[in-house]
C-alpha cells in the first residue's frame, strides 16, 4: 500500500488523525471536551510578569508535559515551538493508528505552518550577542533560531524522510501548509503528511501585538475576546499547534481506518493591502472563497458551517462577515459560522488546531460555539451560547491574514 | 498530459551583480563577489568576509512612486528583483486582466532581520523601553511577498517558505505545482535573504565559515562565506507564454523534496536524503539521469557537504556521475542561504539558455573524496539539455530542482 508512485492527481485526500497541543487541553478527548462545552482557555498570562503592560490575558498552554511524547535525547535540544510540534505530530500519528517503518519511512513527510516561529530563542541568542558579543554565542541555540527546527526536530524525533516544508506567511501559515500538504498526497509524492500549526506566545510577541494596537482592550474598555461581537475590541494572544495527519482515500481503506473527512479542494489569493493592516475590503475573502468552492466542484448551496478566521479585530471581523453576507446572499440555506479564537486566542498559525477541530465536528456532526460572542455583527447564523447539532456534509476553513494574504479549504464527508 | 511550466522572466541582485546581464558576464568570467563586508561591524567574528551586494540603492531601482519608506532593505532588494524580472517578462506594468492570474511564492530567510536588530538592540538593553516598534513590521520574512503583491496589485496566491537554505528552491517547486494545479498561470516565485548580525553570528559559532574566501570541493576548503541576495523567476504556463507571445528561457520540469531525519545542522554521511532528492526531481521530471547535463551543486565548501554530496551524486548517477559537470557556484556568489535555491535556479537557467557552465573558483588542490568533474578551470561552452540543482538545509530540508531548454513538442503538449 506504499507502492503508490505513480503521481495520479485524482488520488482523494482524507484526514485521518488529530492531534494538538493547546490552550483547550492536549489530545483530542480532553479538546473536544472542552471545546464542544464552550470552555476558554483564556486567563491571565503566568509565564511572563504582565504588570507592566496593558493587557494581561492569554491564551497559554499549561500542564503540558513533553516528556510524555518526546525521547529525553532529541527533547534536550528542542525548543518550546519544536517540544509543541512533535507533541501534536505524535498525538495524531497515534490516532491515525499508523507506524513509521524503516519500508514506510520515505514517503512520510510533514508541512508545517508557523507565522512568528521561536519568538523566543531569537531574543535570547541576541541577547548574548548584543551584550556579551559574538564570541559568547551559544551554537547549540542556532539550530532553533530558524524556522524550519520545529518540522525538523519532529522528523528527527519520529523518523519523517519525506517531504518536510515550513510555511511562514503570517496568519495563512497553517491553512496554506495544508493545501500544500494535501497537494502533494493528491500528486502522490507522498503517501502520509501531517501539517497543521505551530506558535508561541513569548514575552517579546505578546509585547509587539501590544505596541501594534493588536490586543484587546483596543478602545480601552474591558479585556475580553468577542470574535464577530458589536462590542469586540482586539484579539487575545495566543498558542498552541494542531496536527493533521493526511493520506489517499485509498490507503485510509487499505487500513480500515474511517477517515474524519475529506479535504475537497483549496483556494489562494492576495488583496492589496498595508503591511501588517487587516484587509478592511472583503472583496479578497469573496474571491478566495469562490476558488476554493470552484476548487472543491461545488456551490455556495452545500456548505453548512465555516470555521472562521474572525479574532476579535475591530477590521477583521467586519470583512469577513460582511464577506459572508454577501457571497451566501443567494444560498438557500446560510452556514453557520463560527470561531475558536474566542477560547484558543489568535496564535496566527491557529488554522492547525482549528483544522483539528473541524474535523471533530464532522465526524460529531457538533459546531462549538463562538465563545464571547453575545452582540452578534449582521444578520448571520453564528453559533453562539452553546454547541449546536448538525449534520455537516461540507465546511469551511478560513485563513485571512494581516497584509492581504487568503486561504481557504473545503472539506467534505 | 501534464500542464508544461517555462520561465518568462529573471531577475536578481546578489554579490556579483545588481541585475541579470551584469550576473551572466560575471559567472562566464568566473569572477568573484566574496570580500569584506561593510553592513556591519564584523569585529570579534571569525570571519570578516562575504558576499554583500555592493551598491544598492534603492531610488535606481525604484523610482516609480513605490512607497519604500518603511520597507526592509530585503523587501526592497526583493521588489528590485522582481521588478526586473516582470519588466523581462513583458508584466510590467501588469496587464489589468492578469492580476488575479498572477501569485507570489518567495523563499524567505531573515527577512528585515538587518533593520530590526537595532531595534532588539535596545529592546534588550532597555527593556522595551522607548524601542521602535514598527521597525517590527517588516522583519518576518513574509512581509517581501506582502509588499510585492501588494504594490503590483496581483490577487492570485501568495506563500512564504522558510526551509533555510533550501527555501527558495522550495519556493520555486511550489510554484510548479500551482500552475500546473491550474491556481494561477504565472507565479512570480524565487527567494530574499538579507545579511545580518544573527545570521553571522551564528553561522560563526557553528565554525561552519571559512575565515577567507570559500573554497568548495577544494582538499582545503574550511567552510562557507555567507553572502546576500534577492533572486526572483517569473514562472508561467506554456499556455499563457504562447499566448502572450514572449520569450522563453527554459522549462521547469520538476522538484523533489526529502527530509534527512538526522541532525539538525549536520547533513546524513550516508547521503540517503540528498540521494532521495535528486531521484524525486528526476522522477517528477520524467527524465533519466542521461538527460542531465550539468548539475548546478549545493557545493558550500563545508567539510562534509562538499564530501556527501558528491556521494550522493555518485550513488545517483553512478557511472556517469565523472561526465556531467558539477560547480558550485557559491565560490562567487557565496552562500545566499533561504535566496540560494532560488539565485542557482537562475544560475541554472541561464547556463541552459546561454550554453555555457559556469566554473568552480578559488579551487586550488583536489580532495580524493571529492573526484568528480568540478570545472575548476574556468568557464566551458556546452549544449546543455537538462540542468539539476541541489539545495540542501539546516533541518535536513533538501530540494532538488530540475530545469530543461524549451523544445517544442506539439500543441497536444501544451
Amino acid at each position: 500500500m506504499f507502492k503508490e508512485k505513480q503521481a495520479d492527481n485524482t488520488r482523494r485526500v482524507v484526514i485521518t488523525g488529530i492531534g494538538m497541543v493547546t490552550p483547550l487541553g492536549i489530545g483530542k478527548e480532553e479538546f473536544g471536551k472542552r471545546l464542544f462545552s464552550a470552555e476558554t482557555g483564556i486567563a491571565q498570562i503566568k509565564s511572563f510578569d504582565t504588570s507592566s503592560l496593558s493587557s494581561h490575558l492569554g491564551a497559554e498552554v499549561t500542564d503540558f508535559h513533553p516528556r510524555d511524547f518526546i525521547s529525553v535525547k532529541n527533547m534536550r535540544r528542542m525548543d518550546k515551538i519544536s517540544l509543541m510540534t512533535a507533541a501534536s505530530t505524535r498525538l495524531a500519528l497515534n490516532d491515525a493508528d499508523f507506524q513509521i517503518t524503516a519500508e514506510n519511512r520515505d514517503r512520510v513527510g510533514i508541512v508545517l505552518g508557523t507565522a512568528f516561529g521561536a519568538t523566543d530563542i531569537t531574543v535570547q541568542f541576541l541577547r548574548t550577542l548584543f551584550t556579551e558579543g559574538p564570541s559568547c554565542v551559544n551554537p547549540i541555540l542556532v539550530p532553533n533560531t530558524v524556522m524550519n527546527a520545529a518540522a525538523g526536530h519532529t522528523s528527527i524525533e519520529l523518523g519523517f524522510r519525506g517531504v518536510n516544508t515550513t510555511v511562514t506567511h503570517f496568519a495563512v501559515s497553517a491553512e496554506n501548509a495544508i493545501a500544500y500538504a494535501a497537494a502533494e498526497i493528491r500528486r502522490g509524492t507522498a503517501d502520509f503528511i501531517f501539517a497543521g500549526g505551530a506558535d508561541i506566545l513569548s514575552e517579546f510577541y505578546y509585547r509587539s501585538l501590544i505596541k501594534f494596537h493588536a490586543l484587546s482592550p483596543q478602545n480601552k474598555g474591558k479585556e475580553e475576546s468577542r470574535p464577530f461581537d458589536q462590542d469586540r475590541n482586539g484579539m487575545i494572544a495566543g498558542e498552541g499547534c494542531g496536527i493533521i495527519c493526511l493520506e489517499s482515500l485509498q490507503s485510509a481503506l487499505a487500513r480500515g481506518r474511517q477517515p474524519y473527512c475529506e479535504i475537497k479542494g483549496a483556494g489562494m489569493g492576495s488583496s492589496p493591502t498595508r503591511p501588517t493592516a487587516w484587509p478592511k475590503n472583503p472583496e479578497g475573502i469573496k474571491n478566495t472563497l469562490n476558488r476554493a468552492m470552484k476548487n472543491a466542484g461545488g456551490s455556495v448551496n452545500d456548505i453548512q458551517a465555516i470555521f472562521a478566521s474572525a479574532n476579535g479585530d475591530k477590521i477583521l471581523d467586519a470583512a469577513e462577515a460582511r464577506a459572508y453576507a454577501e457571497i451566501f446572499d443567494s444560498a438557500e440555506n446560510k452556514p453557520f459560522i463560527t470561531s475558536l479564537k474566542g477560547a484558543t486566542g489568535e496564535s496566527f498559525s491557529g488554522g492547525g488546531i482549528r483544522a483539528c477541530a473541524l474535523a471533530l465536528s464532522m465526524e460529531k456532526n457538533i459546531l462549538p460555539p463562538v465563545v464571547g460572542l453575545v452582540n452578534p455583527l449582521g444578520p448571520l447564523a453564528f453559533v453562539t451560547g452553546e454547541k449546536k447539532e448538525l449534520e455537516i456534509r461540507k465546511a469551511v476553513l478560513a485563513g485571512i491574514s494581516f497584509g492581504g494574504t487568503y486561504a481557504y479549504l473545503i472539506f467534505g464527508k | 498530459m501534464k500542464k508544461r511550466v517555462v520561465i518568462t522572466g529573471l531577475g536578481t541582485l546578489n554579490a556579483l551583480a545588481n541585475n541579470v546581464p551584469d550576473f551572466t558576464r560575471a559567472l562566464r568570467e568566473g569572477v568573484c563577489g566574496i570580500g569584506e563586508i561593510d553592513l556591519f561591524d564584523t569585529a570579534g567574528f571569525r570571519s570578516r568576509t562575504g558576499g554583500q551586494i555592493k551598491n544598492f540603492n534603492a531610488c535606481d531601482y525604484l523610482s516609480h512612486g513605490f512607497p519604500t519608506k518603511r520597507m526592509s532593505r530585503t523587501d526592497k532588494l526583493c521588489l528590485a528583483a522582481a521588478l526586473e524580472a516582470l519588466r523581462d517578462a513583458g508584466l510590467y506594468p501588469p496587464p489589468e486582466k492578469l492580476k488575479e492570474e498572477i501569485g507570489v511564492a518567495i523563499g524567505g530567510g531573515a527577512g528585515g532581520l538587518l533593520e530590526a536588530e537595532e531595534f532588539y538592540r535596545d529592546y534588550i538593553k532597555r527593556n522595551g523601553k522607548n524601542a521602535r516598534f514598527s521597525t517590527l513590521s517588516s522583519l518576518f520574512c513574509a512581509s517581501s511577498a506582502d509588499c510585492l503583491a501588494s504594490i503590483f496589485g496581483f490577487t492570485g496566491p501568495k506563500s512564504t517558505f522558510m526551509t533555510a537554505c533550501s527555501a527558495g528552491a522550495t519556493a520555486i517547486g511550489y510554484a510548479r505545482d500551482l500552475i500546473v494545479s491550474d491556481h494561477a498561470s504565472i507565479i512570480v516565485a524565487g527567494g530574499v535573504e538579507p545579511m545580518s548580525r544573527l545570521t553571522y553570528a551564528a553561522f560563526n559559532a557553528l565554525k561552519s565559515v571559512d575565515p577567507e574566501t570559500c573554497r568548495p570541493f577544494d582538499k582545503n576548503r574550511a567552510g562557507l562565506s555567507l553572502g546576500e541576495a534577492a533572486a526572483i523567476m517569473v514562472l508561467e504556463s506554456l499556455e499563457s507564454a504562447l499566448d502572450r507571445g514572449v520569450r522563453i528561457y527554459g522549462e521547469m520540469m520538476g522538484y523533489g523534496i526529502t527530509c534527512d531525519s538526522f541532525h539538525m545542522t549536520a547533513p546524513d554521511e550516508q547521503a540517503s536524503g540528498a540521494v532521495r532528492s535528486m531521484l524525486a526531481a528526476i522522477r517528477d521530471s520524467g527524465l533519466s539521469i542521461d538527460d542531465i547535463d550539468y548539475i548546478n551543486a549545493h557545493g558550500t565548501a563545508t567539510p562534509v557537504n562538499d564530501v556527501t554530496e558528491t556521494k550522493a551524486i555518485r550513488e545517483v548517477f553512478g557511472k556517469r556521475a565523472y561526465a556531467i559537470p558539477v560547480s558550485s557556484t557559491k565560490s562567487m556568489h557565496a552562500h545566499t542561504l533561504g535566496a540560494s535555491g532560488a539565485l542557482e535556479g537562475i544560475v541554472s537557467v541561464l547556463a541552459l539558455r546561454h550554453g555555457f557552465i559556469p566554473p568552480t573558483i578559488n579551487y586550488r588542490q583536489s580532495d580524493p573524496q571529492c573526484d568528480l568533474d568540478y570545472v575548476t578551470t574556468g568557464t566551458r561552452k556546452a549544449d546543455l539539455r537538462c540542468v539539476l540543482s541541489n539545495s540542501f538545509a539546516f533541518g535536513g530540508n533538501n530540494t532538488t530542482l530540475i530545469f530543461g531548454r524549451y523544445a517544442e513538442r506539439g500543441a497536444a503538449d501544451v
